[in-house]
């Protein structure tokens, strides 16, 4: 028998900010899915992405006071969190040695490779994969690696503006291509 | 400003996915209050980026629920859906049984599982029952509120409006005030207001030859179409002001709305 009540994403913001512990595990049920999809994206080690996951929806829960609807959509305040945490495990000392992952130096020389045949078909990188080329490795760097546009203008060995531009065209083409 | 222009360089995605510098972000949230054809364009790329991470959701293991409850201090409250399969009788309880004939045993023990279960499932439904009932009373409650708050505002002759727009902090607010010209009774309608911080609350004012005078702070309460505030008569203007939990003697805080007569 299916008694869940169903919430606007209004209802839902203003009973967490009550606190209201039935409205979190209703937010549980509804959004881990999704946010798990996008930490797994950046963080391919299972195990690991279970324990961000973890932190991502604690930080929600104590953070949720500092949610204000007029900067943006609920899911879309989830999904930095859940994208910052994964990027800062993933840019974490533990975390790189664990994966006996590249330095950021050396990853210039080896953008074009990404970072490994798998973790392409996961979430959004799926639909990443559709640009082309260099604006893939630069989407992919900024998004899911976490490189500012400083460390990937000195890797790439392009200068800053044309980093910047090149990443807003990318993402113009992205928002096209998940219409 | 060219908003068009401004949609199409890629702030919208850059700023919605995190990408943008600060700088940017402070100023893609003015101008977004400012031209609503910006904000549009922020909400529909939100929407079909929700769309798409909904596609590609991954359901993750059960145990990361139970860790994030342990960790918040809810799990001891959320009081678990105990699946009737999961009791089984103890064998010691059936001690004699290893006496009886071995058909006996397995027809017994089934009899008493069956019960079990049976009794279990009974139990759970009895609960689901009780919740469904106590659903709809509430749902009975809620609504014989607001046929009571719809009688207030249009079963009295009596009863006059005044619409409160929406100020510069907050131009989208709106909320109507109803009064009754014979008892004096006022009656708020928060037609559309922010929900505020948990430190703050709204209070509404009477003006009076240009003063303020406090009718009283209100919660934003879902399931109620009016909020009954104190007696006014003869006030020029009415007003909300977002003020300190409890209410301030003088409005300090942001005006929210506000409606001549």
């Amino acid at each position: 028998m299916n008694l869940k009540k169903t919430y606007s994403e209004e209802e839902l913001v203003y009973l967490l900010q009550q606190r209201n512990e039935n409205a979190f595990v209703y937010l549980y049920d509804n959004y881990s899915g999704a946010l798990y999809g996008i930490v797994n994206g950046i963080i391919i080690n299972n195990e690991v992405a279970n324990d961000v996951l973890q932190n991502v929806f604690v930080n929600i829960w104590r953070k949720i006071e500092s949610y204000d609807p007029a900067k943006g959509r609920l899911f879309t305040w989830m999904l930095n969190i859940a994208r910052n945490a994964s990027i800062d495990e993933l840019r974490s000392k533990g975390y790189r040695d664990s994966q006996k992952n590249i330095s950021i130096d050396e990853q210039g020389e080896i953008a074009g490779g990404i970072t490994g045949p798998n973790i392409d078909d996961v979430g959004l990188r799926k639909v990443l994969g559709k640009l082309k080329g260099e604006l893939r490795v630069l989407v992919d760097m900024s998004y899911f690696q976490g490189f500012t546009h400083e460390e990937i203008s000195k890797s790439l060995n392009i200068p800053l503006g044309t980093v910047k531009t090149r990443i807003r065209s990318a993402l113009t083409q992205l928002r096209t291509m998940i219409q | 400003m060219n908003t068009q222009e401004y949609i199409l360089s890629g702030i919208v995605e850059s700023c919605v996915l995190g990408l943008a510098s600060n700088e940017e972000r402070s100023e893609f949230e003015k101008i977004c209050a400012r031209y609503p054809e910006v904000l549009e364009a922020r909400i529909a790329f939100e929407l079909s980026l929700e769309k798409k991470a909904f596609e590609y959701a991954v359901t993750p293991p059960p145990t990361v629920k139970t860790n994030i409850l342990n960790r918040i201090g809810t799990a001891a409250k959320v009081i678990p859906i105990q699946k009737a399969s999961e009791t089984k009788p103890s064998s010691a309880a059936f001690g004699w049984l290893k006496y009886a004939v071995a058909a006996c045993l397995v027809l017994l023990a089934g009899s008493i599982y069956m019960n079990i279960s049976l009794s279990n499932k009974n139990k759970n439904l009895q609960a689901n029952n009780k919740t469904l009932q106590d659903n709809y009373k509430n749902s009975s409650e809620e609504l014989a509120a607001i046929k009571r708050d719809i009688q207030v505002i249009t079963g009295n002759p009596n009863i006059k409006m005044a619409s409160m727009k929406g100020q510069g902090i907050s131009p989208k607010s709106y909320a109507t005030v109803y009064w009754d010209t014979t008892s004096h009774d006022v009656y708020l309608l928060t037609n559309n207001l922010p929900i505020p911080a948990s430190d703050k609350q709204y209070q509404l004012w009477a003006i009076f030859n240009g003063t303020p005078v406090d009718l009283g702070v209100f919660d934003m309460k879902k399931e109620r179409l009016l909020i009954q505030a104190k007696n006014a008569q003869g006030a020029e203007a009415f007003a909300i002001t977002l003020e300190e939990r409890g209410g301030s003697p003088t409005p300090k805080g942001d005006m929210y709305v506000l409606g001549k007569l």
